[in-house]
């Protein structure tokens, strides 16, 4: 059987999950969000693994673990008066025991099976045409949120605080945004898997802004670099046969590094130009 | 729909701000940030609110603009009662917060900054070709015009706090509140703000209060000095 579909669905799925998920690692940084990722990707483990025990589809348990997370996290942090990030990693940490326990209850070898080393470690035999369909209304639905509110949104990204002072519904669109961090995560880590999900998110990320000091570029940008790292990961994948979510770990790490040797360039010549 | 009898009253122009025993607590605190504050504040009034450090006119001004929730007491601002109403009050208000300073690498440049400070008046926040007119001019009133496309973070302390300035007037605010406003600003800047931006603001009818820990300073104009102590009004000068 020919891989060249395998391989074309694999790298549409990675180019969109990568892009979503870099744009959802900007916001989430500069909402000082780091940590929501780790709670929803942990969610939806602690969900797959109750359904091995269970013995349901472990998709949707896993999604309705991930996505309960991301809804209640706001409102959680904002009711005890919590710092988000703190309520974020007791809920990690839950997450993690639970998996553990469920995936030690669950009959037979579990962790031997296939379905568990899928929502561990990501697979692109995970990338289906309904898949991908999810995928892209997903990062249809996410541009046109960022588009339609991007007004309201930057001057949340710039100070929550002031925002607020002018009127701005700040709590709301915070929501919204965790809510989408949410189900970026949960789509995503089909391809990555759950322990390699927030690279995705986060190491993009970082490549933007060592890139560029302007807030649209840098979001561009890290979906962008996003895209790239995961598709540049599922060939290296399917090439020397390792696990796609390690190798688009590694890709991004790669640009990572050369994205911090630019920009350290691109400083110094901003100094000597000034200077 | 029957109005509030607040509401009513505002449209009577009586007050832009009214504070009617006012208690604001910190969380987790026992004792109150401010205490019994009562006060009331006319439209057109130029009001400083004076005191040293940690005497509670930041949370004052938080607390009118509904930031801080009071425990006790009532907040009235332009005809709303605040924190219930605060959005709709707050899309006519101004604020200049006190830690205004971001780091280095701020990606959002100096007119992308002053015009967020129109983005929670318009419909879904888009600007049109008169709001970016009236972004340059607030910039040029400030003298600070030639900066727009720079990155707000590699601007000065003084540059960085004008910005902020003209965020806070682009949106022809009612009521202005501004929270140690000289604090970056060069003598020169200093006078210009104080001798000649806030006297007309206050000639066209807008309520400024304006926050100083400098017991000495006073504005030209000013028609209130409230001054603070341990989170209570110890004195006010009409």
């Amino acid at each position: 059987m020919s891989l060249l579909p395998l391989i074309l669905t694999a790298t549409i799925a990675g180019a969109l999950a990568g892009s979503l998920c870099g744009c959802t690692g900007v916001t989430c940084d500069r909402l000082g969000l780091r940590t929501v990722a780790f709670a929803v990707a942990h969610g939806a483990l602690a969900g797959a693994a109750l359904s091995f025990l269970l013995e349901v589809n472990s998709l949707v348990l896993g999604i309705a673990f991930a996505l309960l997370t991301a809804l209640l996290l706001g409102p959680l942090a904002d009711a005890f008066e919590i710092p988000i990030d703190l309520v974020s990693m007791t809920l990690f940490s839950l997450y993690n025991a639970l998996t553990f326990i469920f995936l030690i209850l669950s009959p037979g070898i579990v962790l031997a099976a296939e379905k568990v080393s899928q929502v561990l470690w990501g697979s692109v035999l995970a990338v289906t045409p309904e898949y991908l369909i999810i995928l892209l209304t997903l990062a249809f639905l996410y541009a046109l949120f960022l588009i339609t509110f991007w007004h309201r949104i930057a001057p949340i990204l710039f100070d929550r605080r002031l925002a607020e002072a002018e009127g701005i519904n700040v709590r709301a669109y915070t929501y919204a945004l965790i809510a989408m961090t949410g189900l970026v995560v949960v789509f995503t880590l089909r391809i990555t898997g759950g322990f390699l999900v927030f690279s995705l998110i986060y190491i993009p990320a970082s490549s933007s802004l060592q890139l560029s000091e302007n807030m649209k570029r840098i979001v561009l940008l890290s979906a962008l670099l996003g895209m790239i790292s995961a598709i540049a990961g599922v060939y290296m994948s399917f090439l020397l046969d390792l696990p796609v979510g390690s190798s688009i770990v590694i890709c991004a790490t790669v640009i990572l590094v050369l994205a911090s040797i630019a920009g350290y360039f691109r400083k110094r010549s901003i100094i000597r130009s000034v200077s | 729909m029957a109005l509030k009898p607040e509401t009513r009253g505002y449209l009577r122009s009586e007050h832009a701000i009214r504070l009617i025993k006012v208690s604001t607590y910190y969380s987790g605190e026992t004792k109150p940030a401010i205490r019994d504050i009562t006060l009331e504040f006319k439209e057109g009034d130029l009001a400083l609110i004076s005191g040293p450090n940690g005497s509670g006119k930041t949370t004052l001004l938080e607390t009118i603009l509904g930031l801080l929730k009071p425990k006790t007491g009532k907040v009235f601002l332009l005809g709303y009662e605040v924190p219930k109403m605060a959005a709709l009050a707050r899309k006519q208000c101004g604020y200049l917060p006190q830690d205004f300073m971001k780091p280095a690498g701020e990606p959002f440049s100096v007119k992308e900054v002053v015009a967020m400070g129109l983005s929670s008046i318009r419909p879904l926040g888009k600007l049109s070709l008169e709001d970016w007119d009236s972004v340059y001019e607030v910039l040029e009133l400030l003298g600070i015009r030639d900066l727009a496309n720079r990155p707000f973070g590699r601007l000065s302390g003084g540059q960085q706090q004008k910005v902020m300035l003209a965020r806070a007037l682009v949106r022809k605010p009612r009521v202005l509140l501004l929270d140690e406003p000289f604090s970056a600003l060069d003598r020169e800047s200093r006078a210009y703000l104080s001798e000649e931006i806030i006297p007309e603001l206050v000639r066209r009818g807008t309520t400024v209060l304006l926050v100083s820990h400098d017991t000495t300073f006073r504005p030209p104009n000013c028609s209130k000095t409230i001054y603070m102590r341990d989170g209570i009004v110890v004195r006010v000068e009409e």
